[in-house]
Parts: structure tokens; sequence; C-alpha cells
């Protein structure tokens, strides 16, 4: 009956092996007895007067394990030990096992407080009663997650990380991965709220030591930040996804524009790697890029935010516009004389629309702009942090103020552009302005672009100096006169870009409109519209006439 | 006595749950798991409670899940009956009421009378731990079944 604690004895604790556990029959003293305590990591002994109570216990087992007593829970034979109850009570005797459980403070299950951060869960339940959190608390989130840091409280729903670093990390390559995933995220109403509160972005941008790191970098990056209507535009767009990839593409083809200009694309391949690298760096740290991406974009939102939400399947915007403005002004590094040098040469804007036409089409010849291009399709990333560049910034600021895109994002324009009897017709238009400009120069008022070319793809756009711009440029989606600004932009195109290099179309054409003539086609006119249609090639000309005729 | 079952010994059901008592009390296993008694007076050996761990990197972690478990009279040649007392989100338990359904489970649909109770409580935190139940979302830590 004596057994000492070797348990195969009765099972009623309370009754046998209690009085049996001291040598002696005195059950009044306190026995110290040798408990194990086992975490799921570690197991330690201790040695504890058996009437101690749990209070007691759990006492000498925080010192030994270095926490709280309330973080601890103990456990024997499937139940918690209360506070207030001793040992006996549960039957625990030498040489028993009772294991510990310690909660840490941390506790990132969407239960508690800051970590959770739910400001922005797209999802459910346990985070939504702290989604009431408001934005604010993202401030103090000392992870700095940035833009997104409300779907921190994703974790406890759709992550397996309950770590919070690791949450963040797993977070990005889940978001840079999943562009879906990212488009909902944006549309979550949360998200959108805080991402329009300018002040709380820049907070949020801000708080973050690489974002800080670049600024000190790249000055005029926290320029953009100070700037609350840059931030305002920049946010909107970054709500919009579509509106985003939208203004990627624009910078991605204003980009390669620099193409065309003779050591463009050596300056652009410097500027890349002095700017792209540190970027990158920061912007794989930081959560997605998406601040930057949005920053970089911001300035040319001013023409990003006015059109609609439609893809813009124009090829490309004016190669001429922008790299003047930028080049001189943009690069923090390595300016180059031929950045320089090409910016004063594009700055001599008049006269350049057909040039423009033909870099347009040599542009994407260009095996070094292909490559740039497969490059850029493969790593989204890329794009991102290409836009981020502070040289971007400045050269979307030329592009926002380029009229010629805001009108190129015109619906309208956009449909009639691809229609190819539009087309056609634009371009007959455009010869019977061309004569008009001509024959009667005195009807042109001005010189602007407009956004068919002169003989050209009807991609480029002329060059900037405008006086009449300004009125067209304010309502590129003014449902009143998309026709009326056609008209008159073209005018001034073809009057500013057909005057230095078709002095004169009738002379040029002196000898086919005489040919013209000689076989019968006496409609002086329609003649010469042919010629200048088929750029004064005779047969085409006839064929033109002939087929005109019957219409 | 008779501590390891051959294959053809039939161990009475008291010795077994002694034996059980005895592993719950000592700690056996990794101490994620513990099981005892629930009334240390219970000379049927009857009721049972245990407790589960909430395996880390799940939504489980750091929640400590109560269970009840009553072996019957045929134990252990039939499985026990397993309840959760503190309210769980997993698949197989029933959220009403926190009984483990037998047939979700499947050291229960398929019992061996060499399973124990242990074996049980160590499959059901396996369960937590698979991809259908890590993520699942939980109720608020403390709640418990109201029968």
């Amino acid at each position: 009956m004596a057994e000492n604690g070797e348990s195969s004895g009765p099972p009623r604790p309370s009754r046998g092996p209690a009085a049996a556990q001291g040598s002696a029959a005195a059950p009044a003293e306190p026995k110290i007895i040798k408990v194990t305590v086992k975490t799921p990591k570690e197991k330690e002994e201790f040695a504890v007067p058996e009437n101690s109570s749990v209070q007691q216990f759990k006492e000498a087992i925080s010192k030994r394990f270095k926490s709280q007593t309330d973080q601890l829970v103990l456990i024997f034979a499937g139940k918690i030990l209360k506070d207030q109850d001793t040992l006996i009570q549960h039957g625990i005797h030498d040489g028993l096992t009772v294991h510990l459980v310690i909660k840490s403070q941390n506790r990132p299950q969407g239960q508690s407080t800051q970590p959770s951060n739910a400001a922005g869960t797209n999802t459910t339940s346990a985070s939504t009663p702290r989604s009431n959190s408001t934005p604010i608390s993202t401030n103090s989130n000392p992870f700095g997650l940035g833009s997104l840091g409300g779907l921190a409280g994703l974790s406890s729903l759709g992550l397996s990380s309950t770590n919070f670093s690791e949450l963040q990390s797993q977070m990005q390559q889940q978001l840079m991965a999943s562009p879906e995933m990212m488009i909902q995220i944006m549309e979550n109403p949360f998200v959108q709220s805080m991402l329009s509160n300018p002040d709380l972005m820049r907070q949020l941008i801000m708080a973050n030591p690489q974002m800080q790191q670049l600024i000190q970098r790249n000055p005029e990056i926290s320029h953009l930040l100070n700037n609350p209507d840059i931030m305002r535009q920049t946010l909107e767009i970054a709500r919009n996804p579509a509106m985003m990839q939208e203004m990627m593409r624009n910078q991605d083809l204003a980009l390669s524009n620099l193409e065309s200009i003779p050591g463009g694309y050596n300056a652009l391949r410097r500027m890349y790697t002095d700017i792209q690298e540190p970027m990158l760096n920061a912007a794989q740290e930081q959560f997605g890029g998406n601040p930057f991406a949005s920053v970089g974009s911001s300035s040319s939102s001013g023409e990003g935010t006015q059109p609609s939400r439609t893809e813009n399947r124009d090829p490309l915007p004016n190669p001429w516009a922008p790299p003047p403005a930028t080049q001189s002004s943009a690069t923090t590094s390595t300016t180059t004389s031929t950045g320089s040098g090409s910016g004063n040469s594009s700055s001599n804007a008049t006269g350049n629309t057909v040039a423009a036409a033909n870099y347009v089409a040599s542009i994407f010849s260009t095996p070094g702009m292909q490559s740039l291009l497969q490059q850029i399709t493969e790593n989204p990333q890329l794009i991102q942090n290409m836009l981020s560049a502070p040289y971007m910034r400045s050269m979307m600021q030329s592009l926002s103020q380029n009229p010629d895109l805001a009108q190129m994002q015109n619906p309208d324009t956009l449909s009639a552009m691809s229609n190819p009897r539009a087309m056609q017709a634009l371009m007959q238009i455009q010869q019977g302005l061309q004569t008009l400009a001509t024959e009667a120069p005195g009807l042109i008022p001005s010189f602007t672009p407009g956004p068919p070319g002169s003989t050209g793809s009807g991609g480029p756009t002329g060059p900037t100096v405008s006086s009449a711009a300004p009125s067209e440029t304010t309502s590129p989606t003014s449902e009143s006169g998309p026709n009326q600004q056609f008209i008159q932009q073209m005018v001034q195109a073809l009057a500013g870009a057909n005057a230095p290099q078709l002095p004169n179309p009738e002379v040029r054409f002196q000898q086919q409109l005489e040919q013209l003539n000689a076989m019968g086609f006496l409609n002086r006119e329609a003649n010469l519209q042919a010629l200048i249609a088929t750029g004064g090639d005779i047969n085409a000309a006839i064929e033109r006439l002939l087929g005109s005729q019957p219409s | 006595m008779a501590a390891t079952t051959g294959s053809g010994v039939k161990v009475p059901r008291n010795f077994r749950l002694l034996e059980e008592l005895e592993e719950g009390q000592k700690g056996v296993g990794d101490g994620t798991v513990s099981w005892g008694l629930e009334d240390d007076e219970d000379m049927t050996l009857t009721r049972w409670t245990g407790m589960i761990i909430g395996p880390p990197r799940t939504i489980y972690e750091n929640r400590i899940y109560s269970l009840k478990i009553e072996c019957g009279p045929k134990y252990p040649e039939a499985p026990p009956f397993v309840r959760f007392v503190t309210k769980i989100n997993m698949n197989g338990v029933n959220s009403s009421n926190g009984v483990v359904d037998p047939r979700a489970i499947s050291v229960l649909a398929k019992w061996e009378n060499s399973y124990s109770i242990k074996v049980v409580l160590q499959e059901l935190r396996r369960l937590m731990m698979s991809k259908e139940n890590m993520k699942l979302p939980q109720p608020p830590e403390g709640q418990c079944y109201s029968n």
C-alpha cells in the first residue's frame, strides 16, 4: 500500500498515494515534491511543497521561464489549474508532469488590438470588430506596412503566418504575385477611404524606414509627398487599378520615345541603373511598391484623371514633347551632354511632325527598344520601379502638360482612331486642309498639334507650342466638339507641319497635275487632293480619284 | 500487467483506462495534449477531460481547447465520445454543441482497440494543422458550448 509515487497504484489520488507519499505517516508535513513542468519546447523540474497552491507554483515557474504569472497556463490531466487550487487538489504528486502554456502578449490572431490593424480587411468575422480601429492605428504600426497596412488583419483569415513580420513579407509576395488580389484589395472601401486621405498616406509612407532612406537620397520624393495635390491625384490613381495600368503604359511608351534621340538610349540605360537599383531594393522592401508607383505616376495624374477609364489604344504619344523638358531637368545623376543636346534639338519643335512620325515607326524597330519592352513586360516590378524614378516624374509632368495626350485619351478620339475608314476620312480632311492651308493661309489661326499627324501613322502629335491649346485641352472629355477640336487641331497641325516641308503641294505636284489633266481628270482640286494623299504617286492618285467618283 | 496489447490479448477496460490515466498524469508525449479524469472519484473511469494546445502557425495558435471524453463500457473496443467544450470552428466538429463527429475523424471512424485517448487528442490536434482547418475563422477565445 505504501507505494511511493510509482503511480501504478490505485487511481484515487486523493486517498491512497497522498497518504502513502511520505515515508512517515504524517500527511500534514509538507513534503517537497518534484514536478516536471513541460512546455511544447522545454521541460523543467520544480521542487515545491506538495501543499502549495497553484499560484505559488506559478510564481516559481515564472521565475524560471521568465514570464509573468498571468501569462502562464498550467494544465494537468486535461484540466486547467486555477490559481486558487492546490496541487494536491488536482492530484499532482511527485514525479508527475504538468503542462505549461505561456501566453504571449502579441497575439496576432486578429483578436488583440494594435498589431492586427484590421483597418483594411476585405474579409470577415474575426477581424471586422477590430476594423473600426481607425486608420491612424496603422501609423503606429511598427512594421510600417504602408498603404495596405490594414490588410495585416488578413493574417488571421487568409494567411498562414501569424508572426507579424512573416506576415508582412508573405503579404507582399502574395500581392506582388497576384494582380487580381491587388485589384480586390484596391476596391475595398476601407482601403479606398484610407487611400483618399493624403495626410494619412504621407504618414504611412514616411513611416517606413526604407522610404526615409530613399527620401534622403532623392529629395524630389519628399517634395512629391508634401504636395497635397499630387498626393491626392496619386491616390486617386492608386485607387483605380485600371487607371494605374493606363498610366504605366503611357509612361512606358513615353520612355520608349527616348530611344529615338541619338544617344538617348544609352542615357536611358545609365539612368535606369543608377536610379533603378536603389529603387528596386527599396521597393522590394516596401510593400508591393505601390506607394512608389503611385508616387511616380502622380504628376501625370492631371491628364490621367480626366479621361474616362477606357483603354488607351493609341500607340504613342508625342516623342518630342517629353524628352526636352525632362532630359534637361530630370536627371539627378548622370546627365550627359547628349541629353541636354537632344533637349535643345528637340525643343526646336516646329516642323517636326513628320520627322516625329518617322521616328515613331523607327522606335519600335530599334532592337534596343524591343529588348526594353520585352524586359518590361516580363517584369512588371520593373515598370513600377521605373515609374518611381524621379526623372520619370518630371517627364510625366511634362506629359501631363502635353495637351495632345489628353486629347488622345478622349474616347471619341480613340474610337475614331481605331476605325480605319474614319482614319481615311480624317486623312482626306487633312489633305483638304493642307490644300486650304496653302491656298488660303489666312484661314488658319495658329500652330498647334493635332492628333493625326500629317502623313504618318496617325499616332504622333506635333510640337507643343500652342495658344489655342488650353481651350481644347481643358475639355478633352467634353462632348461639345470633339469634331471641332479635330478640325482645328488638324488645321493647325497641317499648317504648321506642312509649311516647312511642303512649300506648295501645287508646285510639287505640278507635273503630276498636268499628267492627270491630260488623262482627263479635270477636277484640279480633286487631283491635288489625291496627289497629296498619295504623296505624288500618279497611279495611286488615279485610283483614288476613280474610287471616289462613284461615292 | 498487460501493458502491451498483443494481438490476441484483450485488456480489460479498467486496466486500459488506468494506464491512460497514468500516462496523462505523467505527461507522456510532447506536451501539446493533456488528459485526465474529470472527476478523481469516478470509479468507472468514464468521464475524462482533455486539453489540446493549439498548434503554432495556425489560427488555433496560443489557444487551449478543452474537451470532454467519454469512454463507454465497451471501450477500448468501441471509440470514445469526444466533445469540445471550448468553442471551435473545425471540420468534423459540430458547431453548435462541439460534438466531434465520429464519422469525420479517421481515428474514430476506424477505431482500433490499440488506440487511446492520447491518440484521439493528438489526431485532433493534427487535424487543426491541416490545410482545410488551419485558417478557418474562429470564435473569440474563451467561449464554451452551452451544454
